[in-house]
């Protein structure tokens, strides 16, 4: 019925000459390429220091802060711009419509790069929220807002205008993603500014902690993946040169897919203060998206059905096989870590970096390089300059992960192994926490080594694009002729879906409903149900001193490698002393659980060690702990704690979040600080510290936040 | 109201059978709907990513 309609229509109307705006495409795809090189070799640089703690150069390029840097750099430039390149493309045809305004693109990719550059400036300066994956500061976060919304227009204004009535699946996945990273960045960075380039988040301790994980999880559902599924859709039968295996397969799978990878947040935090409801049901959900996933996986690797043959010379096509595959991996693993009793090993160890690059190096970095190839010369007008050295490429990539990925799962293993570990005697076997890091340093060589591998694949990438760019005797955007849309007229028996699948704002809509339920009934409990988090009588709030030394501790990153959260385990009880509890942390603006252990737990730290241990394990980790990998930070005994803004901060925490200091406390903050500051000082030169005008040094306050951790509960001596 | 309706609920397993309930509903629902639709329909929306006049064979492919 509806064939014959569009075939009438057609026949009436004229043919549309117009042509795609194939500038953009190529501007995202450079962008990608350069941005990917960028963030990549960040990566590599941390992974060294992790290996020769020597190469922590200065403290704006030490783990702490280049590890965001480059979590930033390869999820937000890379795989963002590579995001926007395969979307300008890909959404254009499937339309058979120019973008909607070619200013609104431009300031699309110019306001993202400068983004960009912005996180690549403050990061390093430690300017951070400390939130993984949204680590950006308010300012940055509100431009982030505006460039989102001008994509929206232009991509939202472009469907509008579109020639053919109906919107592929690609074009829903990418409807999915624009609508629910909407939802989860503003909500994700609710927060109050204190001065230009610092805020202090509304939420506090579990409930921050839950909203953190809902977003970071999503962060990579609706970042890293179903843009790059909408891409799959598009890219891999264009390559293939053959439609989707199944197409009804396909819109189970988005629905089911935006439906389920909403609730699966909490599985991030099994095992700690979190109320044990939010955690099943992050279990439950989490198992659940294997169904969803592995069919989106298997409706990709079948739609290479009888073109196999071409897999085996086809580079793209090998690009795009392993991608799928990974995203299959990654996929089935993610369920299989958020089961409790695989998370009680899996979490705080390697192994969860190890199933991130499966995802981000497999599935993100290896489906980029094959669109790119697929496109460069489609883009060019001209041939790729060599398909051999793409041949060679994906070799690399494809070594490098395996060289990435498989140590890395080994020194998870042994190392929680090791944590875990009791002599005959009931004592721990590694009570030094030390002896399990030093274990897997040659694993850290190996995963270093594979990172390498895979960047100079991509500069292998870089040099071949240039050279296919290079050798293009011109690049005029495409011009086509279309035949004009046809106005639909509803068939007898039309059901819904066709209603929605036709229409973009319903489309928008639906997704939208069918995302915040999960997001809805899972917080908005969390935040004002009382009962989850159990006041404990003697949790007071930080001090001026400590609240100035926690945000140096934010400022250095330290949470990329000490978690705050002792979960209730034998082995970690032994190790770290009392479980944490939930209601240790009502004051704890942002949490820092942290969701790796490179150095040990440090939630009970606070009385475990003197001022002065203190005072030479941040000015040289090796003076007391040798063999230790962790960056020095000489710094902190040469610079002044910063007051400008203490009395600001306390008068949010007060005034606006109703933290109970005492009435006039923000007037006398800094004389508190001082009064605190010079006990500390005093003690320390007692036990033999003689550096001068130490009292006024950031490493006073940093050793005042140390020893506050965890001691709350403890009982008075 | 919404919170003391909450706080009446007890626990809160209520939240996980909902979650069950409302993700069938979903998962069945588009199903049924998917496995309604016309051959023809799907067959055309299925090669519109073929069908935008811009295939262009490369040396990748020629080989």
């Amino acid at each position: 019925m509806e064939t014959q309609e569009v075939k009438t229509s057609t026949s009436q109307g004229g043919v549309d000459t117009f042509s795609y705006d194939d500038k953009i495409v190529r501007d995202f795809g450079i962008a990608t390429t350069i941005w990917g090189i960028v963030g990549m070799l960040v990566g590599l640089m941390a992974a060294l220091q992790l290996v020769w703690p020597a190469l922590n150069i200065t403290e704006y390029f030490s783990f702490g802060r280049i590890r965001p840097l480059h979590t930033n750099a390869v999820i937000f430039a890379f795989v963002g711009n590579g995001i926007f390149m395969g979307t300008y493309y890909s959404l254009q045809r499937l339309m058979k419509a120019r973008m909607f305004s070619d200013k609104l693109s431009k300031l699309h990719f110019w306001g993202w790069q400068l983004i960009i550059v912005a996180a690549a400036i403050t990061l390093p300066l430690g300017i951070t929220s400390s939130w993984e994956y949204a680590e950006l500061e308010w300012p940055i976060d509100l431009a982030i807002a505006v460039v989102w919304v001008i994509f929206g227009i232009n991509m939202f204004g472009t469907i509008l205008k579109r020639r053919e009535n109906h919107l592929y699946v690609a074009v829903w996945f990418y409807i999915g993603t624009w609508i629910t990273v909407t939802v989860l960045h503003v909500i994700k960075n609710l927060e109050i500014p204190y001065s230009m380039m610092h805020s202090i988040p509304v939420f506090a301790g579990v409930q921050d902690a839950l909203i953190q994980w809902w977003y970071g999880h999503n962060a990579v559902a609706f970042f890293l993946t179903t843009p790059y599924l909408g891409l799959m859709y598009y890219f891999l039968p264009k390559a293939a040169n053959r439609p989707v295996y199944s197409y009804r397969l396909s819109i189970i799978h988005f629905w089911a897919l935006i439906f389920i990878y909403i609730w699966a947040g909490p599985h991030h935090l099994l095992y700690t203060s979190l109320p044990d409801w939010a955690q099943s049901l992050g279990t439950v959900f989490s198992i659940m998206l294997i169904a969803p996933s592995w069919g989106g996986m298997l409706n990709g690797l079948l739609t290479l059905r009888g073109a196999w043959d071409r897999v085996r010379q086809d580079p793209i096509l090998k690009f795009m096989v392993i991608a799928v595959t990974a995203y299959g991996m990654a996929t089935l693993e993610g369920p299989l870590l958020s089961i409790k009793s695989i998370n009680a090993i899996s979490h705080y160890t390697d192994w969860t970096v190890g199933h991130v690059h499966v995802g981000t190096l497999g599935w993100n970095g290896m489906l980029t390089f094959g669109i790119l190839y697929w496109l460069w010369p489609r883009l060019y007008k001209t041939q790729l300059y060599s398909v051999s050295l793409a041949n060679t490429h994906f070799w690399l990539a494809t070594m490098g992960t395996l060289f990435y990925c498989v140590p890395l799962y080994w020194a998870g293993w042994t190392q929680s192994m090791m944590w875990k570990k009791f002599t005959p005697d009931g004592f721990l076997e590694y009570g030094n926490f030390l002896e399990t890091v030093t274990q897997i340093i040659p694993m850290y060589q190996l995963r270093a080594l594979g990172g390498a591998i895979y960047v100079v694949g991509v500069l292998i990438m870089a040099y071949n694009l240039y050279r296919t760019a290079r050798s293009s005797s011109g690049v005029e955007d495409t011009t086509v002729q279309v035949a004009p849309r046809v106005k639909y007229v509803k068939a007898k028996g039309d059901h819904w879906h066709r209603w929605i699948e036709r229409r973009p704002i319903q489309m928008l809509i639906f997704s939208a409903i069918v995302v915040l339920i999960g997001g809805i009934v899972e917080i908005i409990p969390m935040l004002i149900i009382d009962k989850n988090v159990p006041k404990i009588e003697s949790v007071q709030p930080y001090t001026a001193l400590e609240l100035e030394g926690r945000d140096l501790y934010i400022k250095e990153g330290c949470v990329n490698c000490h978690s705050q959260m002792v979960r209730p385990f034998r082995s970690e009880t032994e190790r770290y002393g009392e479980f944490s509890k939930s209601g240790e942390f009502i004051y704890d603006r942002p949490f820092l659980w942290g969701s790796k252990r490179t150095g040990p737990d440090l939630h009970r730290v606070g009385g475990k060690y003197t001022h002065i241990w203190h005072y030479e394990h941040m000015r040289d980790p090796q003076s007391m702990s040798p063999g230790s990998i962790m960056p020095a930070y000489p710094h902190l005994l040469e610079n002044e704690i910063n007051t400008t803004y203490t009395k600001a901060k306390i008068n949010v925490l007060r005034n606006m979040l109703n933290t109970p200091y005492p009435y006039n406390y923000a007037e006398n903050a800094v004389d508190d600080l001082r009064k605190q500051a010079a006990e500390i000082t005093a003690e320390l030169r007692e036990q033999g510290i003689d550096q001068e005008d130490v009292e006024s040094k950031e490493i006073i306050a940093l050793i005042a936040y140390l020893q506050r951790l965890g001691t709350d509960i403890k009982p008075k001596q | 109201m919404y919170k003391y309706i909450l706080e009446s609920a007890g626990d809160i397993n209520w939240m996980a059978l909902f979650a069950l309930i409302t993700f069938f509903s979903v998962f069945g629902i588009s199903a049924i709907m998917v496995f309604r639709k016309d051959k023809e329909t799907l067959s055309h929306i299925a090669n519109l990513p073929l069908a935008d006049g811009d295939i262009v064979e490369t040396n990748i492919e020629k080989r």
